[in-house]
């Protein structure tokens, strides 16, 4: 059937409407060729969506092999609702984009630079599909170099900087998730996920060390890239010198399919039987408290607005982290959620930030004072977006905060709750002192003249389509968490 | 100990690993960064083929007459790490050209005077 080669049919495309790219020398017919080919995958996931709800869960081959020897995608309904999130969001950071892209790069980078985000979303959706180890590998290493690519666009001394220290450390993470993939080959012979956990399932007595050891090298390398506490270093940097849109990107899409992967490799390659008997969840459970807090903390000194936000994506992913920790059911059902949550929120916040930079000139905190008076929406959309952020009721924000409270108590670790609200509160401190001093204060909006650097609607419609979106999945979120609940069986 | 000696191809992996990984991580000098990236692969590879490798077989290329299935080694990991080849070779010639860039606007390939000019 056709639509069952539908996530496949979406990475090709993306892939090959990348390769189109630079031979188009009119950067507004390659806005047009890149919104449309997210466009199109963003409905065929939602017929895959739809197909995986009716029929249930199913491996795609890839070519003419049969598994083990060929590629195989999973296609499952967790997978899908991936799916839709990647484009969904890469479709309004793109529609935004489209109007501000040149304040960023110059003209005739344009196409390349379209090429990469295309290449890059394709790549991410091909990790979250594949179901073929090394196959995921080479997603990630050409995730690796787009990634880095759209860092460096904007051929500035810190770019560069940033994109070197990001390419550094993300190469350090590559060799040792290959080198993990060795492992796993050595002692399964299989390349293919669900062969490799039946043989595991078989075998795991026989080799305690080598699968502690090939568990650290997933947990670090996988870690590494998603920016797991105390290996986010290169983070900040590369999130807030990149262009807005590339951070909008990177920040809510790319270290959302390395943790997946992670996720994928703790519990579909091992599974939970197995890692059960090792101590790596409590360690990413503990690294997860660690970035939920020191994440916060940093955040809190700094001046620079883009790189609140973006220590703020460390915190978030301590969430994450702390979710897939927790190693309950609740507990990765959450790890999803909050995947979705924060990757709507957080591309809200950067489109935001940038139209904020963008409208004022101004990077640092100080100098953005009373910038409510001069652009109310654009604020007020930040406002609501940091409302989730923080988590009040009704935002996903909460719902994940709530859920993983529930999850502490029954995982039996009531002292974690005190971590989660310890961390609510921080964010509050970082959050609301940019819309406090944005919308009040005497001397904030002296000299400030109303709506006077305000963009119009039509710029803002991406922006707050996102923001829409966040509150339903806020006020959705039970018919959301009981779809992956039914994805994970 | 004689552990480590019967596989001998393992254990020169690994150490190759650990010293690529050293050298990426503790070196100031951006190419000899590089350098240790591509000792880390390079021991990836070793590792990887030495896994497919049997004693006393043929590579799993036929020229004359097949030898039957039991006659060659495994050709799985040789034909994987060519991709992994393909994969650092990108990545260094990416990683050299973002050192030439910081080459022409630092004036250095020392990471530490670059993150002090940077402050």
């Amino acid at each position: 059937m056709l639509i069952d080669s539908f996530p496949l049919l979406t990475v090709l495309l993306l892939f090959i409407t990348a390769s189109i790219m630079p031979l188009l020398k009119k950067s507004n017919l390659v806005k047009g060729i890149c919104i449309i080919s997210f466009i199109v995958s963003f409905v065929m996931y939602l017929a895959t969506l739809n197909r995986v709800l009716k029929t249930g869960d199913y491996f795609y081959r890839v070519g003419h092999f049969n598994a083990p020897f060929g590629i195989e995608f999973h296609v499952g309904t967790v997978e899908c609702i991936m799916g839709i999130l990647f484009t969904f969001v890469a479709i309004m950071v793109i529609w935004n984009s489209i109007y501000n892209i040149h304040f960023d790069i110059r003209e005739d980078k344009i196409p390349l630079y379209y090429l990469l985000v295309n290449i890059l979303i394709a790549s991410l959706l091909g990790i979250v599909f594949s179901n073929d180890m090394f196959n995921v590998f080479v997603f990630i290493e050409i995730g690796n170099l787009a990634s880095c690519g759209i860092v460096v666009v904007k051929d500035k001394k810190e770019n560069i900087k940033a994109g070197m220290k990001y390419l550094i450390m993300s190469c350090l993470g590559s060799g040792l998730v290959l080198m993990g993939i060795a492992f796993l080959y050595s002692i399964t012979g299989h390349l293919n996920m669900t062969y490799i956990h039946n043989e595991l399932v078989k075998n795991y007595i026989h080799y305690p060390r080598t699968i502690l050891i090939t568990l650290g090298l997933f947990t670090v390398g996988l870690g590494v890239k998603s920016a797991m506490f105390p290996l986010h270093t290169w983070l900040p940097d590369a999130h807030s010198n990149a262009p807005t849109t590339s951070s909008a990107i990177l920040s809510s899409l790319v270290l959302k399919g390395y943790i997946l992967f992670l996720i994928k490799v703790l519990y579909r390659v091992f599974g939970i039987e197995i890692i059960r008997n090792f101590p790596i969840l409590n360690i990413i459970l503990v690294l997860g408290c660690l970035g939920m807090i020191l994440g916060s903390i940093f955040a809190i000194f700094q001046k620079n607005l883009k790189r609140v936000i973006a220590y703020s994506t460390v915190a978030q992913m301590g969430y994450i982290f702390f979710a897939i920790g927790l190693g309950t059911e609740l507990g990765i059902i959450m790890s999803i959620f909050h995947i979705i949550g924060h990757a709507v929120t957080k591309a809200a916040l950067f489109l935001c930030t940038g139209a904020i930079i963008q409208g004022t000139g101004h990077k640092n905190l100080d100098e953005l004072k009373g910038v409510g008076k001069e652009m109310p929406y654009t604020l007020g959309l930040f406002f609501i977006a940091s409302l989730s952020m923080i988590g009040i009721p009704l935002l996903p924000g909460f719902v994940s905060k709530w859920y993983l409270a529930l999850g502490s108590i029954e995982a039996n670790k009531t002292l974690l709750i005190a971590v989660i609200l310890a961390s609510s509160l921080l964010n509050a401190v970082y959050y609301f002192p940019v819309s406090i001093n944005g919308f009040f204060g005497e001397e904030n909006l002296r000299g400030k003249i109303y709506k006077s650097k305000s963009k119009s609607l039509k710029e803002l419609l991406p922006i707050i389509i996102l923001v829409i979106a966040m509150i339903y999945i806020g006020i959705d979120s039970q018919s959301i968490i009981n779809l992956i609940k039914t994805g994970l069986v | 100990m004689e552990k480590l000696l019967t596989n001998y191809y393992e254990t020169g992996a690994i150490i190759l690993f650990g010293i690529g990984f050293m050298t990426l991580l503790l070196n100031n000098n951006l190419i000899k960064k590089i350098i240790g990236m591509n000792i880390m692969d390079t021991a990836v590879f070793l590792f990887f083929i030495a896994k497919g490798y049997i004693q006393g077989k043929e590579a799993p290329i036929i020229s004359g007459n097949f030898k039957g299935m039991e006659g060659y080694i495994n050709p799985i990991p040789t034909s994987l790490m060519l991709t992994g080849i393909v994969v650092a070779v990108s990545t260094t010639a990416f990683a050299l050209a973002l050192t030439v860039k910081i080459y022409e606007k630092y004036g250095t390939v020392e990471l530490d005077k670059i993150l002090n000019k940077g402050e």
